[in-house]
């Protein structure tokens, strides 16, 4: 894909980090990448959503595990809505199931970033484009 | 619509996890996904075969290790007890 100007091939990168973010996958899934989208979509849900049914929402604290939450943003912008619900104190969750829930949440997340750096990465050196038609060829 | 309701308030409460020798075995789906996620960012290549493969390989690496790792532990829990 040919950039007019370096603003524009920043955008893009910034486009991809975005996608990425905002649904687990999607900016690999913008780089012509569909399987690698797939695969890591279905296994951050799976993996946060596993860690929400171990510990409950409550394991969704901004204010008492507010680094677990930092975590836990990196999964995707809807835990901000889950933050919400669970700022009432209606759902609370303590002990062992609490530390499992917030470790597979916190751990979906960062897997999410190392996801999001690969898809801007393969973005930045055009790699996606071109191992996407190797794909295609197999 | 009351199975939907029921799913979705599982996710409410937490489930009942004791501190036992079982409960280890959450481990292993997480290091199940993190191995998934490693070989699927790092392989130049993506084809099903060499995902699966590489996959499981990192998989029972990291097994292998985390077991290694409470084998010792206990080990030295044991021999400070003893």
């Amino acid at each position: 894909m040919a950039y007019r100007t370096k603003a524009d091939f920043l955008l893009w990168l910034a486009v991809v980090g975005l996608a990425g973010w905002i649904i687990p996958g999607g900016g690999h899934f913008l780089i012509q990448q569909p399987k690698r989208g797939i695969v890591i979509f279905v296994t951050i849900t799976l993996t946060f959503c596993l860690g929400l049914y171990i510990g409950s929402i409550g394991v969704i604290d901004s204010v008492g595990g507010w680094a677990w939450y930092l975590g836990q943003m990196i999964a995707t912008p809807a835990v901000r809505i889950l933050d919400g619900m669970t700022r009432s104190g209606t759902y609370i969750s303590r002990g062992r199931p609490c530390d499992l829930g917030q470790i597979y949440t916190a751990v979906a997340g960062l897997l999410n970033l190392l996801s999001i750096i690969s898809a801007m990465y393969m973005a930045y050196s055009g790699r996606g484009e071109l191992i996407g038609q190797e794909d295609e060829n197999a | 619509m009351p199975e939907w309701n029921a799913i979705l308030a599982s996710f409410t409460t937490p489930e009942h996890i004791g501190t036992t020798a079982m409960s280890m075995l959450l481990m292993f789906p997480l290091l199940l996904a993190i191995a998934i996620i490693y070989k699927t960012t790092k392989l130049r290549a993506f084809f099903w075969k060499t995902m699966v493969r590489e996959t499981i390989i990192l998989f029972g690496v990291l097994s292998g290790f985390m077991i290694l790792a409470i084998v010792v532990l206990n080990l030295v829990v044991w021999l400070m007890t003893s």
